[in-house]
């Protein structure tokens, strides 16, 4: 495997971008109500200024290097842009003239994905509690799909890794699928960094980044977002063994409940499939297993006299 | 160990061994920004990313503070480089300290590059004046056609066909080093030139051009204008016509010089004429940093040190004579056997088996290339055995010392010499010992002192 890696930094960047209307259009209201520009909320727009040259400048620092681009809207995610599509077609290999092409193209399909998402969502409870918290679990697997095509098709592959751009909070009802991502991209070593712009930290991806070996980073001054992003998230992986990177803090490790989809301090947890309940059962929902009953227990410890 | 003296990365070097003001200059292309952050190893580029929109020095010690104690070494060369590149510029606070600085022409550049993006060195040329312009499988044929010409007639080898135009002096510069020319005798490939043959094709035409560079003032070109001009051409897309009325008249003569090499291709239609860079050229600045994609191999290596090779290239015809013999050759394969007497002559020439095992490695045929290893363990031990029997002997200047007095005085001067690590072998029945030549001023020391 090692020797289908390139020798040194070129990497493979799948960056996933939070497009979810719920929390942007939570933001605008932010900003113009308070009259002072406060530098912890940010537009939409402002936000893609930041992000924009932050993908060239992953661009520029190896002519090898590659960047995929997912939204995760409100009800759906897609690819939004692929760096190494440009170079197959018109813009040759040549690397230069990719610029302007890359913020067309970015923002031609954006557009042409929100059209797309806000119909499909048309036919769904637009209040349903799922839409303010995006699509994590779906845009981290199409990630981790793209990048397994990439490490299983050619002979020479980049080093990948996914950085989430995230502002939404965590939808616990994505429990089980964020999590099996998370453990597939551990499996198969690609690294989550983690960059939350939203109010709160976000307990999902505290726990991507951690088990799968990533950066997690909340930023202070989301004005300043692009520096964050070039110091931070711009290092490559082999330059990660040399440099300094925000540790985390304190990981929130709690679940959420496969009953209820509850987050939970604790719980109820079958002994044969290890799902985790908010209740006792008499039976696992999951795998099947009857449990004991609780009135078992006086036996049980009367047993043990 | 033979001095390696042939090396890629060189053409960097010669880029930052520029006098700061030309060096300056250079920056005033967005090109050569690009090509040489793209040059600089992964830290310096994260470094010169890291002070793009920083307008305020930084000090040298906040900087040390955003590595790990093991990155430290890594950290120096990363700054020694850019430093040696003017892209960060050293400037001494108030406090004495050393503070760093992008290069404000670089930064300029770079950060248009960013917010604006880059732009195409120039405009291609419409598709309706250039009528039939080559496939890119036809580009790449005559780029590698043009390039193994080149490096036939470069070794003078008797296969060559057409001659390329380059002038017999400017031949004769490139030949320097490679080859060692001979009274009334074709000349023979020095040891440089037969580890040249055994490199890829990217380091190949580094040296080439780095050679062409600095043999450039003689032919009254500008050492810079040359640089900016090979940077910038790497940044043109492949296939692509570019019209060669938009070049200077110096670049329109070294572009003759570069289709010689297979970096573009010239042709001329009804009015106008163009060229047409070829993977050569836009590889050019990806060879630069150590990452080169791998190009195909066509090699089969048998456990019973047979050698079939998918080639029709004379080219890797004479590479494969260097170190084994060749039995047949058809029309697309070549078949050869390692024996110990074409080793032995590869030796002789200064190759080592590191290299020849290696060469048998990176170009092994795709079929055995994904076989883990590619070539052989028996057949790999067999010519690294081969090379140390060369090795069997090794000399050492040495002093023997005999006739001591007394079995103590003769066992005190083995102990001194064992603890120099000077004794090389002793007898002690007839009292004797042989010392390594450097520590014999010390045994006489010893020797008095004992008297």
């Amino acid at each position: 495997m090692a020797s289908k890696l390139y020798t040194d930094d070129v990497s493979l960047v799948v960056v996933l971008l939070d497009v979810n209307p719920f929390f942007w259009g939570g933001a605008l209201k932010k900003t113009t109500t308070t009259t002072t520009n406060s530098p912890s909320v940010l537009s939409f727009s402002n936000f893609l200024n930041h992000v924009l040259p932050f993908l060239n400048s992953i661009l520029l620092l190896n002519q090898l290097n590659q960047v995929v681009v997912i939204a995760s809207g409100a009800n759906t995610c897609g690819y939004i842009y692929d760096s190494s599509e440009t170079n197959t077609s018109e813009a040759g290999v040549g690397g230069s003239g990719r610029m302007p092409d890359l913020c067309e193209r970015v923002l031609g399909s954006l557009e042409e994905f929100v059209v797309n998402d806000q119909r499909t969502g048309w036919g769904a409870d637009p209040t349903a509690a799922n839409a303010a918290s995006g699509m994590l679990s779906g845009s981290l697997s199409l990630a981790l799909c793209y990048i397994q095509r990439v490490v299983r098709g050619g002979l020479l592959h980049p080093q990948p890794r996914i950085l989430c751009v995230q502002g939404s909070p965590d939808g616990p009802e994505q429990y089980v699928a964020v999590m099996n991502s998370i453990f597939s991209a551990q499996r198969s070593m690609v690294p989550i960094d983690s960059c939350v712009i939203g109010v709160q930290h976000s307990a999902f991806l505290q726990q991507a980044s951690y088990i799968t070996g990533g950066v997690y980073l909340k930023p202070q001054q989301l004005d300043g977002l692009f520096q964050y992003l070039s110091m931070v998230f711009a290092t490559d992986l082999h330059s990660r063994n040399f440099i300094q990177l925000p540790k985390p803090v304190g990981v929130d490790f709690r679940a959420s409940c496969f009953c209820h989809k509850k987050t939970i301090d604790m719980g109820y947890v079958c002994s044969v499939c290890l799902s985790i309940f908010c209740k006792q059962h008499k039976k696992c929902s999951t795998c099947g297993s009857e449990f004991n009953h609780p009135h078992l227990e006086p036996i049980s410890t009367s047993e043990q006299k | 160990m033979p001095q390696v003296r042939i090396l890629a990365k060189n053409f960097m070097d010669m880029v930052a061994a520029l006098p700061a003001t030309k060096l300056d200059k250079l920056y005033e292309n967005p090109f050569i920004c690009e090509a040489v952050l793209r040059s600089l190893p992964p830290l310096a580029k994260k470094y010169a990313l890291q002070l793009l929109f920083i307008d305020s020095p930084i000090s040298a010690k906040t900087m040390e503070g955003w590595v790990l104690a093991d990155g430290i070494s890594k950290h120096r060369v990363a700054i020694d480089r850019l430093l040696q590149l003017r892209v960060f510029l050293e400037e001494i606070d108030r406090k004495k300290e050393s503070t760093y600085k992008l290069n404000p022409k670089f930064q300029g550049n770079i950060q248009k590059y960013l917010v604006y993006g880059g732009s195409l060195p120039r405009q291609p040329m419409p598709s309706n004046v250039t009528v039939r312009l080559p496939t890119s499988v036809d580009l790449e044929t005559y780029a590698l056609e043009q390039w193994e010409g080149f490096l036939l007639q470069l070794i003078s080898s008797s296969q060559v066909e057409k001659l390329t135009s380059f002038s017999a002096s400017m031949m004769k510069f490139f030949q320097r080093g490679l080859l060692s020319p001979r009274e009334n005798e074709a000349p023979k490939l020095t040891e440089n030139g037969f580890q040249f043959l055994l490199m890829d094709t990217n380091a190949q035409l580094w040296y080439i051009i780095r050679e062409y560079i600095s043999t450039a003032e003689g032919r009254g070109v500008e050492q810079m204008d040359l640089i900016s001009f090979l940077l910038e051409l790497s940044f043109h897309t492949m296939g692509e016509a570019y019209n060669l009325n938009t070049l200077t008249d110096i670049q329109r003569s070294v572009i003759k010089d570069l289709a010689n090499l297979g970096l573009v291709k010239l042709q001329q239609g009804r009015k106008e004429s163009w060229f047409i860079p070829t993977k050569l050229a836009t590889n050019l600045s990806v060879s630069l940093s150590d990452s080169s994609a791998r190009k195909q191999g066509f090699v089969v290596v048998e456990t019973n040190f047979r050698m079939y090779s998918y080639s029709t290239s004379k080219l890797h015809c004479e590479i494969l004579r260097l170190f084994s013999r060749i039995e047949y050759q058809l029309p697309n394969l070549i078949v050869g056997a390692i024996t110990k007497e074409s080793l032995y002559n590869a030796f002789e020439n200064g190759i080592t088996s590191d290299q020849i095992i290696s060469f048998l490695q990176e170009n092994a045929h795709p079929r055995v290339a994904e076989r883990i290893p590619a070539v052989p363990e028996n057949v790999t031990d067999q010519i690294r055995l081969w090379e140390n029997d060369r090795n069997r002997v090794e000399m050492a200047l040495a002093h023997v010392y005999e006739d001591f007095p007394s079995k103590e005085v003769f066992e005190a001067t083995c102990d001194f010499a064992r603890d120099m690590g000077g004794l090389l072998w002793e007898d002690t029945d007839k009292k004797r010992l042989v010392i390594r030549g450097e520590y014999h001023q010390d045994m006489k020391d010893f020797l008095r002192r004992q008297k």
